[in-house]
C-alpha cells in the first residue's frame, strides 16, 4: 500500500516532458510501484493533447506531406527495445539505468551498516541508489536543495512519517532529518539530491565530501 | 472542414491495421502543422520544428500498431510522440520511461472504452477553455516552456506556492469537469 505519492504538480510536469532525467527516472520508477499515478499521467497526458488539437496550426512547407508519403514505403515498424531480463523484480526502467538487476549490483560501502551507489550526475543533481541494514541511519541532515527518496525495498522512518516499496519522499532543502532503516530486509532507495547534503556531526561533514554526498 | 476526433482516431486505426495512405495524409495534414506550432512555442527554429514535425509523423507511421484508441486518443497519442522527441533531439536528453510491462502491483487499470474516452476528452478541452486565465497560463507553460516550475515562477514574477496553487486549482476544476457527467 503507497501512501507517499509525488505531488500533482511534479506528475504534471512530468506529464508535459518538463522534467529532467533525474526526476522523470524517479517518477517512472514509482509509477512502476503505484497504479494511482500512473493513471494520473495518462489523464494529465491528455491534457497535452487537448493542447495539442487546439493550437493555433502553422502551415507546412509545400511538398511536406509529399516528401513524408514518399518515405513511408522505406520507413521501418517500430519495435520496443527488448526487455530487460529480472530475476528479482526490478522494474526495467531502473534496470536500464543501473545496467543490471538490484540483485546484480557492486555496492561502495560507507560503513558497516551504509552502502551506495552512484547512477549519474547533471550539473548538482545526483542520482544514486542507497543501501542501509536495518537500523542503519544516514545521521542527521539537512540539503542545498530539494531530497526526493524513493523506496525501492524494505523501508525507514524519520521525524516526517514511515516510507516503504514505492512510497516517495519530498524533502525540501531546510528541512532535517535524520532516516533510520527499518527492521527487516535491507533497505534500499533510489534518492536525487540537489546540491550537497548538510550533516551535522562533524565527523560525517569531513567524510561525507570524500563519497561524493 | 478539420476532421474531428473520431475521424482521426479511426484514421489512425487504419493506418494500424491497413498501412492506408490517404489516413496517413489525413493525419499529416492535421496534426504536422500543430505538432510544428507546439515545438515553435518550445523555442525551435522554424526549419527544426518542420523537421521534427515531419518526424513525428513518420513515427506515427512506424508506431501505429502500438496505437490503443482505449487508452488514448489520436492527438494525446501524437502529443508523447512529440514531446518524447523534443526531449531527445532539442534537449539531447534521455527520458526515462516506464516499460509497459513495469507493473509491480497485478492489477490492470479498469478498461476503459474509446467513446467514455472520447466523451471525457471533449469535456476536458471544454474545461480548459473555462479556466481563469492565470490557471491557463501555468498549465501551458507546463506543457510549453520546458522549465521546472520554480523557473516558471521566477519568470512570472509570483512566489512558487502561487504557481503549485493555481496548478492545484485548475486541476481540480479540470477533474471536477471530468467527474460531473459520470
Amino acid at each position: 500500500m503507497i501512501r507517499h505519492h509525488p505531488e500533482g504538480a511534479l506528475l504534471l510536469a512530468y506529464a508535459g516532458g518538463a522534467t529532467d532525467e533525474a526526476m522523470s527516472l524517479i517518477l517512472a520508477t514509482h509509477m512502476a510501484y503505484c497504479e494511482t499515478c500512473r493513471a494520473e499521467v495518462s489523464r494529465l497526458e491528455t491534457i497535452g493533447g487537448s493542447l495539442l488539437q487546439e493550437i493555433a496550426p502553422v502551415p507546412m512547407s509545400g511538398g511536406a506531406l509529399d516528401a513524408a508519403l514518399a518515405k513511408l514505403d522505406t520507413a521501418k515498424p517500430f519495435e520496443r527495445r527488448p526487455r530487460p531480463v529480472s530475476r528479482d523484480g526490478t522494474p526495467a526502467v531502473l534496470s536500464r539505468t543501473i545496467g543490471g538487476d538490484l540483485g546484480t549490483v557492486r555496492w561502495r560501502r560507507v560503513s558497516a551498516k551504509l552502502s551506495y551507489l552512484p547512477l549519474f550526475r547533471h550539473g548538482s543533481v545526483t542520482v544514486r541508489l542507497l543501501r542501509g541494514v536495518p537500523g542503519a541511519q544516514t545521521g542527521a541532515h539537512h540539503h542545498q536543495g530539494p531530497e526526493y527518496t524513493l523506496v525501492l525495498k524494505g523501508g525507514f522512518t524519520d521525524v516526517t512519517g514511515s516510507y516503504g516499496p514505492g512510497d516517495l519522499q519530498v524533502m525540501e532543502g531546510e528541512m532535517r532529518h535524520n532516516p533510520i532503516a527499518d527492521p527487516g530486509e535491507d533497505c534500499i532507495n533510489l534518492a536525487v539530491t540537489t546540491g550537497h547534503l548538510k550533516f551535522e556531526a562533524p565527523l560525517q561533514r569531513i567524510v561525507a565530501p570524500l563519497f561524493g554526498f | 472542414m478539420t476532421p474531428g476526433a473520431p475521424e482521426l482516431n479511426a484514421a489512425l486505426v487504419r493506418v494500424a491495421q491497413v498501412r492506408d495512405r490517404a489516413a496517413f495524409a489525413v493525419l499529416f495534414s492535421h496534426f504536422a502543422p500543430r505538432v510544428k506550432a507546439y515545438l515553435l512555442r518550445l523555442g525551435a527554429s522554424p526549419a527544426l520544428a518542420e523537421d521534427l514535425a515531419q518526424e513525428a509523423l513518420l513515427s506515427l507511421w512506424r508506431k501505429a500498431h502500438l496505437f490503443d484508441p482505449a487508452k488514448a486518443s489520436a492527438a494525446t497519442w501524437l502529443f508523447t510522440i512529440a514531446r518524447n522527441l523534443r526531449i531527445d533531439t532539442i534537449r539531447r536528453e534521455k527520458r526515462p520511461e516506464l516499460d509497459p510491462d513495469d507493473f509491480m502491483s497485478a492489477a490492470e487499470p479498469a478498461a476503459d472504452d474509446s467513446l467514455a474516452l472520447a466523451d471525457d476528452e471533449s469535456r476536458l478541452r471544454a474545461a480548459l477553455k473555462d479556466l481563469p486565465p492565470d490557471q491557463v497560463q501555468v498549465i501551458e507553460l507546463s506543457f510549453f516552456a520546458d522549465k521546472p516550475h520554480s523557473q516558471i515562477a521566477g519568470e512570472l514574477g509570483i512566489p512558487l506556492g502561487t504557481v503549485k496553487s493555481r496548478l492545484r486549482l485548475a486541476m481540480a476544476r479540470l477533474k471536477r469537469a471530468l467527474g460531473e457527467a459520470e
